[in-house]
Formats: structure tokens, C-alpha cells, sequence
């Protein structure tokens, strides 16, 4: 099984640019996710996996072989992929089995063959007691698994995922996020996954993906992505986030309610305006003096929440700027009091613009 | 709806009356009202009403051009022409009358039998114009003053001249039934046009079933109104008509189309269309003035100039070119015997021709 | 005891009369005796006799008689016939425009739409002009081009193929539509996920695409079958000449001189018990299947590429389109313009003189105008308000007896434009009712010929709408009237316009109800027309006949571009 690399891949509809010089390289066994808003060109970039879709520029490539360019795309019948959509695209006229076998049946693969794979398969998402049902018949999650079945039983060279999720309620879509890494562990295929959600992404995801509007904003593992973000779309986008926008004070320090604050990240120079993103979690908060003096701001506590599990505050800083921190659920600092807050400097993450 | 209104028992009871009265006609005991002319007030008050329905079987544009004549010599009464098959004509005053629904003002019908029937309903008004009373000689009106014969004219065989050669132009009905006339021919139906059930009583009388017979078998093209089989030979649909109206073969003729008419060797059926006023006319002002200009010699050369048709009126001239009437073999008419036989014609003809 | 509050009270809404419930039932009501009473006198005159004695006779005769067998045999062979026809044809046309990159597509639909909106009397007149064994237009070319003289023809559209053909013509408009629409909606990643899992194009649409949209061309297929069957005017134009006779001829032929309206109610049932059996049957087939999509959020269908095939299909897509629209609206034109039909117009014969005759001599040309355009607008102003009414009580589940209600908007498909003539005919001429003579039973018999596919067409936009939006107008204190009214119906508006426009074009066409129905006062275009043939005025039927069409297009696009009426803005 060979890598699924992307050349910066472009595609215009009209004058839109809606996938930008995409460049990625999917290693084979690994689970890459393309998270991101809606419109950020995600799922056009998988179809463009597929061959769903022709690219206006770069291309695509399958181990050495170029199957798709603006010149040339295979056509998806020969891409050996499998892909599950996000309406599950489940066939209505035919049963649970007849959907699974579908694709092996193409193949011309001999019926006892067939008859095997699709007794091991139905074990595997828990259908058998199913498989002569229609697809109207089933709940959401039914379809979905059936939808995964079917999909997995080709054992394709790529797997692609459209939002497979989006489509379940609550407590489902928790239960399948690991379901879905349970079967790539076991199978190792090279997966693409597609969502919007990023708890998804990061349950899931060997590599995750940030897009937005057409272009890859940050690629990394789910720890780079969420402890070192690189731009504020990605602080945002991943967890919550503090971003206050400072002028820096020299290569590693801004200024912050009349301190300087030390930050790491982007390189920056003094006199710039620069966004930092620091998560409320990492941010200390107490009300006597922290030890250490570094990056400790006075603030005031304009808002507290009990959450059961954690504390909520919005604090409130000698210059104005309100900053969002979230504690264990000891005791409550009440409101109006005077705090410390500690910035760990390695939390303090400077963004590129 | 009151279907007692055309049971056969009614039709019966109608022929029998008008056999009872035949033999009566030639008593001078006239119950026709005396002869109306056409007063200033009749006119003013025929201009109040505005039109005059009339029901009519003769072919569309000469009837709008009958209308048009009447129009131009009196302004302000328009004439609504219901031009449809003489049989339909039959079918719809009877529907409509009996749902109380008086639409008619004058009817035109080339089936004579008609205008019988509808005086034996007592539907039919009396009123004698000026000129039937004068000059129509008694086998064209009606002794009750009821219905005058408004136009008299010929259903004959013709053929197309482009399609076909003078010498090898068949000249009797049994012409038509020599084997190379097959799918050749083109017939109007009696179930529709008077025309056509007036003569076919004529021709079944003097050649008997036989001859419909055989030329069932000729693979005939079937219209519906005699009016139609002149206009199929114009546009060369068909080389030969078995029968339509001679009225629209000289016309076309005139105007240079390639069609010509043949006198059968037999008899060539006659056929009387009278025009009868109804007593419960809507516009009984407007229907007595068209009544009247009907009968004029104006009119009357109207029909024959413009319309290709025949006139009773003896002040009427013929058009040059045509063969005058008393030069041609003609075929008896007679209306109450149409009026007897005329169903009993239809379902046979339907038993030999299918439809 | 608690202190009342302290806030001033709001002004008590004034509880008056609320009409909905008696309006609504009063529209129930209406179209309760629409529909049923002149079934009810059919059935009545089919089992009696003229004394009034309940008798089998009048069947006996339908079974026993070869004349009044072989129609009913010659109705149904031609029916089948025809759907199968139009089947053919109808399916890969919308495959291919609703799925194919076959250039212009938009304009395929439109002349589709052309062809379904020409009354199918006036293509039969038409098709007269063009393959009439001599005169035929299409005849005299073939014997230019060969050589040949005399009476030889190809075509000869005086005969059962010919009226199948011509049947076909304008009877496969319903099938492409159901199939279009079919493959319009049908989700595109159903396609897309054959096709990842190894399905070329042609496997895919075997397998996926075609058993998906079979119910469609199923119920298409039943449609195209009963149009066929209930037909008046081609059969009457063009079977006539050829000799033989259908069910709708034969029925009305009963009420020639002598009527025997007995046996013609007779006829009726048979006509009307089968469109029953097969309306029936089809909601059996299509019924347990499922076909209906599960899951969210429906894609786009891709495109499927032709290559240089898309050529050859728009070719022939085109020649297709001859049969309804090319070569019969040329041919009308040509009579409309040449001194003599059956001869192509050249400089030399060109004239006005039909044109004239029609509009100025023809004394019946202006109050069958007049009448077409009055029962058109009013037909389709009181059938689209019926239509909204009937559909918000069906879909809101307004009184009890909605589903009957339901069933009695769409039962007239059922009933033959003719049968339905008749029955309306012994409904109306009698006491109390006596409407016949008046346009007010032509009125009767458009709405209700024109009801089923109203209805439906806003059922299935009033379910587009959701009732909270009137719940939240209602609990406001509108009444059930005034929600649908203020709320409900602006929402529908772009619905209801194309309700009023269908009802419209099918008055106007409209030929076997208005045949039974008409005196000379209440004269339709249709009956002119079909008067017309009958005397063989050919020149007059198309002027008129282009008439018709251009006042059909006309009103169907004013009423489309007003923005009053909804006017789609401009995005």
C-alpha cells in the first residue's frame, strides 16, 4: 500500500478558488484528518481524492503513479478507494447484505469467498442480526456501520470518510469516534477523514489537517495542533483560546497590562503587533502572589461558574482585557475579588498573522 | 333529458302524420299565413335585438358569406352562423330544447326530413315572405308556410384532374366500383350530413344495397360532412369522390382548382335545404328579416354566384359554365320517406362501412 | 386569596364567530357533490332502462355486440401500445437531460414542455396535414425524393399506427417529467458510491440508477397508459377515416340521433372500473419497496460525461422532437399561410386570406374566444382556491373526514374526460340543477376534470410548509382561515401560481368533456376546432390552432413574470 500524496492541489469553481495549492502527504497506514468550518474546501479536497472531482491545478498522486491532474483524472471505479459518505448513500432497494457485498461483487470474486467475507464483516460492526433488512428499516447508527461494512470489506488501498459521524446523536458519535480508530488500528488502511468537529479529530487522527478557506493552515499531530498552534484561526478553531493582540516588546516578550509577558512561538520584533494564544486551563489563577514573578498578572474575578467538574471564570486585568480561565473544582474564588494569574510562558504560544 | 323526444315512436308517429298530409297537399286548403314584407319597423326592431342565430349545414365560408351579404344590406344585425353536419344540427336543437334552452333562431338543413320533424313538434313558426309567396312554385314550400326550400343543390360524383384523365374519368356509380378505383375514393357519412343520407336513400332506392355493398369493399377514405370530399380532391388526397356537395366542386373549379364534376349516367341525387324559423326564437325580429332576405332574388344569386349553389327562385340566372338543371338526369327527392327510413339507413350503413 | 397581578390587563381578544370550520366544510361539501353526483347518476343510467327497472341489459349488449366489443379491445391495445412507446422514448430522454452533459439540455425541456402543453386534438389535425397518404406533406416529399408517383406513401396516419404514433406524440410529456424529476432528485452520492466501490458508469446506472427511478417511469408508464385510454379527440380525427372506432368515439356516437344514453353510461363504467383496478395496482407495486431515500442532506447528482456521444444523443433527442413539436407546428404554420394546406408555402402562394376568414368572417371566432379565456381564468381562479383549501385540510389534518376529502380531490383521474362529460350531462339537465346551455357546467366539468393534479401539486407544498408556522400565527389569535391566508398561502405563492397556470392550459385544451357539454352560446375553441375538421377547414384549424398556443404562452408567461405573483427575483 502506497502513500496518497497531494501537489499543490487547486480547484476553482468560477473565479474561486475553493481548494488553494494544497499540499499534503498522507503516509500509507496513517489516519490524516481535514478538519475544518463548513466552506473551507474539505470535502471538495477529499472528492478530489476520489476522483470525484477534476483538479484545476497540481495533482494528485498514488505511490509514483499521477491519477489525477487537470490534464488526466482516473476515473474513482479504478482507485481501488473506499468511501463513506456522509448521508451513508445506502441503497434503498437493496437489503444490508446486498449493500455490503456489492463491491465484491464486482470483482467477480467467487460466491463462497464472498459468503465468508461477509459473515466476518457483519461480526465485526455487530449487523448480523440484519443483514436481510432494508435500509429504511435501520436506526442511524445501524446505517452507519452498515455504510462502514460496506466499505471496508473491498479492503481498499485508501479509505475515504465524509463527515461519517455527523448524522448521529450525542452519545453515538462518541461511542463510534473510537469504533473508527478501533477498525484503522486493526486494518491499517490509509485513511482520510473528513470533519468538522474536532473532538472527532482528535480522537481519531494520526495527522490532523486545519483548513480554511481553501488553504492547509496547520499540519500536525493532535498535540503540535493544540499545544502550538501557529495561527489564531487554529488557536480558535482547536479547544478554546485567549488571543490578545500586543505589541512585542523585543524577540520574546509583549506587553500585557503594563508587564511584559514572555512568550515562545512565532519569532517576533519589537514594535510589532503580535497575537498570543494562551488556553484557559493553562492559565493559573490564585489569590495570594504566585513565586515566582514572571508572567504574573493582577486581575480582577468578574465571573465565576461551577460546572461540576471545573470552574469557569472571566477575569478582568488592570487594562480591561477580559481573559477566560478554567480551574478544578476546588473552592470558589467569589466574584470581585482581587487574583493572580500565572501565564506559563510555554503556554503563552505568539500566532503567525 | 328527455329522451322520449327522439324515440323511434316519435319519428313514427311524425312520418305517418306527414304521409296522412301528402295525400292531402294537393288540396288548396293552404293554412299558411298570408305573405309578409319587410316593413321599417321590422327592420328597426331587428336592429334592436343585434343578430340572428343560424343553424346551419352549409359549408362554412359560404355561409359566413350569405351572412355577409345580409350584414352589408343591413347594418347593425350580425348574423352568428353554427355551421355543423345536418344530422349534429338535428341532435343538438334536440338536446338543447328539451333543457328549455332556445339558442336557434333560423335553421338551414340539408336534410328536408328535418324541418318536417320539427314542424310536427309545432316548433316551427309560420311566415311566408314576400318573394316564397310570389314566386316559389308549391313543391318548395312548405303548404303551412313553415319552411321554403332556400337552396337547392346536387351531391355528385367528381374527380381530380391532375390525378386523373378525362377518358379514364368514371362516369356512373358503377364506374366506381371497377376494381382500380379502390383506395382511391372518398365519401362523406349519412350519420353525419343530411346531404349524404338524403342521397343515399336516393341511390339505395334506384340501385339498390347493393351497389353500398360493394363499394364498402373499395377501401373508401371516410369524412364525415358531404362539404369534405370536395376539399380531399382539391388537395389530391384522394383522386375521386363517391359523393359530396356539387356546390363546392364548381367553386373550386371556378377559382382554378383541378377538380371536375360528373353527372352519373344513373340520376344524380337532388337535394332541397330548406330554411325553417322557430317559433321560440330568441330574436324573432332579426330571424323574420333574414328569413325574408333569404328568399330574394339577391340572395338567391348570391348563393348561386358566390356559393355555387341552386336556386327555386325562377328570377335567379344560372352562371355560365355550369350545366343548367334541367340539362342533368336527376334523382327523385322525397322527404318523408327520409324522414321514414332515415335511421334504418344509418345502421346499415354503419353494419357496411364500420364506423 | 392571592393579589391579582399588578400589571394592567391586556385587551381581551375578541372571541367572535370563527367562519373556518363551516367554510371548510362548505368547500368539502362542494366538492363532495362535484364528483359524486354525477357518478351516482351515471351509475344510475347504466343500470336501467328506459321504464327505470334495475337491469343488466345495457352490459349484456357491450359484451354480446361486436360493435361495442371491438372498441373496447381497440382501446386497450392502443393504450398499452402507447405507454410502451412512450416509455422508450420518454426514459433515456430524461436520463439524458437530467443526468448527461448532452448540450442543450435546458432547451429539451422546454420543448418538452411545448409538446405537453398542444392539445393533442390539433397535433392530430396536424400530423393530418403532414402524413395523409396524398397530401400529406411528408408524402409528397418522399415521392419527390424517390421518384415515385401516384398514391405511393410511407406514412398513412389513417390507420391504428397511425393514431398510436400520434397518441405517443403527446402522451410522453407525462412520462419524461416523472422520469426527470425522478433522476433530478435522486441523491448523487448513490451513484458516486457504486462508483468508488468499482462500478463504471454503465454498471452503475443498471444497478443503481434504473431500479431507482422505476417506480417513476412506472407510475409515468400508468399515466401515459390512461391519457391514452381516455382520449376523445385524436381518435375521433383520425380514427374515423381509418375505419374503426374506441371506446371514447363509440360513447359519444351513443349520443348521435337516436341517443341511447343508457348504453353509453353503459360504456362509461368499463372505462372507469379499469382506470380504478390499475391506480390501484400501481400503489400496490410501489408500495412496500421503500424507495424512498434514507438519510441527510441530499448531493448533487454528478454529471455523467458522453464524449463525442453527446452529439449523436442531442441528435437524436431532436429527431424525437420532430413528432410533437417540429414538423406539426411547421405544418400548421403552412396552412395558416398558403392558399391550398397541402402545398408548401412559396412566394407565390403565400396569403393573409386565412387569417382574415378567421378573425373577421368567422362569426364564431370571438365568442369562442371569449368563452376559452373566461372559463380558463375562472376555472383556474376557484379550481386553485378548492385546491388550497382541500390541500391545508388534508395536510394539516383539519376536520374529520380528511382523508376521504383527500380521496374525493383526487378521484376525477379516475373518470374519463368523456365519462365524466356524460355523467355530467344527466347531472345538469335535469331539475334542480339545470346548468346545461350555460358556461357554468362547462365550469363544473374543467375544475373537476383539473382537481387531482391541482391537489396534488400543493399537498405536496403545503407539506413543504411547517405547521408551526400557523401554529405560531393561531395561537396569536388568528383564525384557522386567516393563518392560511396571511401565512400559509404567501409561502405557497410560487406553487399556486404554477397551479393556476396547469388548470389554465388544461381548460384550453381540454376536448372530450367540452364536447358533451356545449350549445352554440357556449361554444369553446377546442369544439370549434373539432367542428372545423369535421367540415374540413383546414387553413381555419390552424389559424385558430396557433391561436390557442399563443394564448396559452402568453398568459403562462405574463403569470410568471409579474412580481406581484412571485417572480423569481434575481439572485
Amino acid at each position: 500500500m502506497a502513500s496518497v500524496e497531494l501537489r499543490s492541489l487547486t480547484k476553482y469553481y468560477g473565479d474561486n478558488a475553493v481548494v488553494d495549492n494544497v499540499s499534503l502527504t498522507v503516509t500509507h497506514g496513517h489516519l490524516v484528518c481535514l478538519l475544518g468550518p463548513s466552506g473551507c474546501g474539505k470535502t471538495t479536497t477529499l472528492r478530489l481524492i476520489a476522483g470525484f472531482v477534476e483538479p484545476s491545478g497540481g495533482e494528485i498522486r498514488v505511490g509514483d503513479k499521477v491519477i489525477s491532474s487537470p490534464a488526466y483524472a482516473l476515473p474513482p471505479e479504478r482507485r481501488n478507494m473506499s468511501m463513506i459518505f456522509q448521508s451513508y448513500a445506502l441503497w434503498p432497494h437493496m437489503t444490508v447484505a446486498e449493500n455490503i457485498v456489492y463491491g465484491l461483487k464486482l470483482r467477480k470474486i467467487d460466491r463462497n469467498a464472498i459468503a465468508k467475507k461477509l459473515d466476518a464483516i457483519l461480526a465485526t460492526t455487530r449487523l448480523s442480526p440484519l443483514a436481510s433488512r432494508y435500509p429504511g428499516e435501520l436506526s442511524g447508527g445501524q446505517q452507519q456501520r452498515v455504510a462502514l461494512a460496506r466499505a471496508l470489506i473491498v479492503e481498499p488501498e485508501t479509505l475515504l470518510l465524509d463527515e461519517p459521524l455527523s448524522n448521529l446523536d450525542a452519545n453515538l458519535r462518541e461511542e463510534m469516534r473510537f469504533e473508527v480508530r478501533r477498525l484503522h488500528d486493526a486494518y491499517r488502511y490509509t485513511t482520510v477523514y473528513v470533519t468538522h468537529d474536532q473532538v472527532e479529530a482528535l480522537t481519531t487522527a494520526d495527522l490532523i489537517a486545519v483548513m480554511n478557506a481553501g488553504k492547509i493552515e496547520q499540519a500536525g499531530s493532535p498535540e503540535d495542533i493544540y499545544n502550538r498552534p501557529r495561527s489564531e484561526f487554529v488557536a480558535r478553531f482547536i479547544g478554546s483560546s485567549n488571543v490578545v493582540k500586543r505589541k512585542a516588546l523585543d524577540s520574546a516578550r509583549i506587553e500585557f497590562a503594563g508587564q511584559p509577558l514572555r512568550c515562545v512561538g512565532e519569532p517576533m520584533m519589537a514594535g510589532q503587533t503580535i497575537a498570543i494564544s494562551i488556553r484557559p486551563h493553562d492559565i493559573g489563577i490564585s489569590t495570594g502572589k504566585p513565586s515566582h514573578n514572571e508572567n504574573a498578572i493582577p486581575a480582577t474575578v468578574i465571573r465565576q461558574v461551577f460546572l461540576g467538574d471545573r470552574r469557569d471564570y472571566i477575569v478582568e486585568a488592570n487594562d480591561g482585557t477580559q481573559l477566560r480561565v478554567v480551574t478544578a473544582a476546588d473552592e470558589g474564588i467569589p466574584h470581585g475579588s482581587a487574583v493572580w494569574l500565572h501565564l506559563p510562558p510555554e503556554c503563552c504560544r505568539a500566532l503567525a498573522d | 333529458m328527455n329522451s322520449s323526444s327522439f324515440s323511434r315512436r316519435g319519428l313514427l308517429i311524425g312520418s305517418s302524420a306527414l304521409v296522412a298530409s301528402s295525400i292531402l297537399s294537393t288540396r288548396v286548403l293552404s293554412a299558411a299565413p298570408p305573405a309578409s314584407t319587410v316593413t321599417p319597423e321590422l327592420i328597426a326592431a331587428a336592429k334592436k335585438e343585434g343578430k340572428v342565430v343560424w343553424y346551419t349545414s352549409i359549408d362554412l365560408k359560404v355561409s359566413e358569406e350569405i351572412a355577409k351579404a345580409f350584414e352589408t344590406k343591413y347594418p347593425g344585425v350580425k348574423v352568428q352562423v353554427e355551421r355543423t353536419g345536418a344530422e349534429r344540427i338535428l341532435q343538438r336543437i334536440g338536446q338543447e330544447y328539451s333543457s328549455n334552452i332556445h339558442a336557434v333562431d333560423v335553421v338551414n338543413s340539408s336534410d328536408a326530413s328535418h324541418l318536417v320533424y320539427w314542424k310536427d313538434k309545432g316548433w316551427l313558426e309560420p311566415y311566408v315572405p314576400e318573394d316564397v309567396a310570389k314566386f316559389y312554385p308549391p313543391e318548395h314550400k312548405d303548404p303551412d308556410g313553415t319552411y321554403a326550400s332556400f337552396r337547392v343543390f346536387l351531391c355528385i360524383i367528381a374527380y381530380n384532374t391532375s390525378l386523373v384523365k378525362k377518358e379514364e374519368a368514371p362516369k356512373s356509380f358503377a364506374d366506381l366500383l371497377l376494381p382500380h378505383w379502390k383506395g382511391k375514393i372518398v365519401k362523406a357519412h349519412p350519420g353525419y350530413s343530411g346531404t349524404i343520407l338524403t342521397a343515399t336513400y336516393q341511390v339505395s332506392r334506384d340501385l339498390g344495397w347493393g351497389y353500398y355493398e360493394k363499394l364498402a369493399q373499395q377501401d373508401v377514405l371516410q369524412v364525415q360532412s358531404a362539404a369534405v370530399p370536395p376539399k380531399k380532391l382539391a388537395l389530391g388526397e384522394r383522386a375521386v369522390q363517391a359523393d359530396g356537395v356539387e356546390y363546392l366542386i364548381l367553386k373550386e373549379k371556378e377559382s382554378g382548382q383541378p377538380v371536375e364534376p360528373v353527372y352519373a349516367t344513373e340520376g344524380t341525387p337532388l337535394i332541397i335545404g330548406p330554411n325553417g324559423l322557430f317559433k321560440a326564437a330568441p330574436n324573432p325580429n332579426a330571424a323574420r328579416l333574414f328569413q325574408s332576405y333569404c328568399f330574394t332574388p339577391e340572395c338567391q344569386q348570391v348563393n348561386i354566384d358566390i356559393g355555387g349553389l341552386r336556386s327555386a327562385h325562377p328570377q335567379a340566372k344560372d352562371k355560365p359554365g355550369r350545366v343548367p338543371l334541367g340539362k342533368i338526369k336527376l334523382m327523385k327527392d322525397d322527404a318523408a320517406a327520409v324522414l321514414k327510413n332515415g335511421e334504418a339507413i344509418k345502421a346499415h350503413y354503419v353494419k357496411l362501412f364500420h364506423v | 386569596m392571592t393579589a391579582l397581578a399588578a400589571t394592567a390587563p391586556v385587551a381581551k381578544r375578541r372571541i367572535g364567530f370563527d367562519p373556518s370550520m363551516p367554510v371548510l366544510l362548505l368547500f368539502a361539501a362542494v366538492l363532495c357533490v362535484l364528483i359524486v353526483l354525477p357518478l351516482a347518476w351515471l351509475t344510475v343510467y347504466a343500470f336501467t332502462d328506459k321504464a327505470g327497472t334495475f337491469t343488466l341489459a345495457n352490459f349484456r349488449r357491450l359484451m354480446v355486440d361486436a360493435a361495442y366489443f371491438d372498441p373496447l379491445l381497440t382501446t386497450f391495445m392502443l393504450a398499452t401500445l402507447s405507454a410502451i412507446i412512450c416509455c422508450t422514448v420518454a426514459a433515456p430522454m430524461g436520463w439524458l437531460v437530467a443526468r448527461t452533459d448532452m448540450p442543450m439540455r435546458r432547451i429539451v425541456r422546454v420543448l418538452v414542455t411545448a409538446s405537453f402543453v398542444t392539445p393533442p386534438f390539433l397535433g392530430a389535425i396536424a400530423w393530418e396535414l403532414l402524413a395523409a397518404p396524398n397530401s400529406g406533406l411528408l408524402n409528397q416529399l418522399y415521392r419527390d425524393l424517390s421518384g415515385q408517383t401516384g398514391g405511393a406513401h410511407i406514412l398513412n396516419i389513417y390507420s391504428f399506427p397511425g393514431l398510436v404514433f400520434v397518441i405517443s406524440c403527446y402522451t410522453f410529456p407525462y412520462v419524461f417529467v416523472l422520469v426527470a424529476n425522478a433522476l433530478d432528485r435522486m441523491p448523487g452520492d448513490l451513484e458516486d458510491a457504486s462508483n468508488i466501490l468499482g462500478a463504471g458508469s454503465w454498471a452503475t446506472a443498471r444497478r443503481i440508477t434504473i431500479p431507482l427511478a422505476l417506480p417513476a417511469l412506472l407510475a409515468g408508464a400508468l399515466v401515459a397508459f390512461l391519457q391514452a385510454m381516455t382520449l376523445f379527440g385524436s381518435p375521433a380525427i383520425l380514427a374515423m377515416p381509418a375505419g374503426f372506432h374506441t371506446m371514447t368515439t363509440k360513447i359519444w356516437s351513443l349520443f348521435q340521433f337516436p341517443p341511447q344514453p343508457e348504453l353509453a353510461a353503459a360504456a362509461s363504467l368499463p372505462l372507469l372500473i379499469l382506470t380504478v383496478i390499475l391506480l390501484r395496482a400501481e400503489r400496490m407495486v410501489l408500495g412496500h419497496r421503500g424507495y424512498a431515500v434514507v438519510g441527510a442532506k441530499n448531493s448533487e447528482p454528478r454529471i455523467v460525461r458522453l464524449g463525442g456521444f453527446k452529439w449523436l444523443a442531442l441528435a437524436l433527442t431532436m429527431l424525437v422532437l420532430m413528432c410533437p413539436v417540429f414538423l406539426p407546428y411547421f405544418a400548421l404554420l403552412n396552412a395558416t399561410f398558403s392558399k391550398l394546406a397541402s402545398h408548401i408555402v412559396t412566394v407565390n402562394n403565400f396569403t393573409l386570406r386565412n387569417i382574415n376568414f378567421v378573425f373577421l368572417e368567422l362569426s364564431a371566432t370571438e365568442l369562442a374566444i371569449k368563452n376559452t379565456v373566461i372559463l380558463g381564468i375562472l376555472a383556474a381562479t376557484i379550481g386553485t382556491a378548492v385546491a388550497v383549501v382541500v390541500g391545508h385540510i388534508t395536510a394539516r389534518q383539519a376536520i374529520a373526514g380528511h382523508r376521504a376529502l383527500g380521496f374525493l380531490a383526487t378521484a376525477p383521474v379516475a373518470i374519463p374526460g368523456i365519462v365524466l362529460g356524460v355523467g355530467l350531462f344527466f347531472s345538469y339537465t335535469r331539475p334542480p340543477f339545470v346548468l346545461y346551455g350555460t358556461l357554468w357546467i362547462l365550469l363544473i366539468a374543467f375544475v373537476t376534470l383539473a382537481m387531482p393534479a391541482a391537489y396534488q401539486q400543493l399537498q405536496s407544498a403545503f407539506r413543504a410548509v411547517h405547521p408551526e408556522l400557523e401554529d405560531a400565527s393561531r395561537i396569536l389569535g388568528a383564525t384557522r382561515l386567516r393563518a392560511l391566508w396571511q401565512i400559509t398561502a404567501p409561502l405557497l405563492r410560487t406553487s399556486v401560481i404554477a397551479t393556476w397556470c396547469f388548470i389554465f392550459v388544461s381548460v384550453i385544451r381540454e376536448l372530450s368533456a367540452a364536447i358533451m357539454l356545449f350549445t352554440s352560446q357556449t361554444k369553446v375553441m377546442s369544439v370549434l376546432i373539432y367542428d372545423l375538421n369535421e367540415s374540413g377547414d383546414l387553413a381555419a384549424i390552424a389559424v385558430l390552432g396557433l391561436t390557442m398556443l399563443v394564448i396559452t404562452f402568453v398568459i403562462v408567461a405574463v403569470a410568471n413574470s409579474l412580481p406581484a405573483f412571485g417572480a423569481r427575483r434575481a439572485a
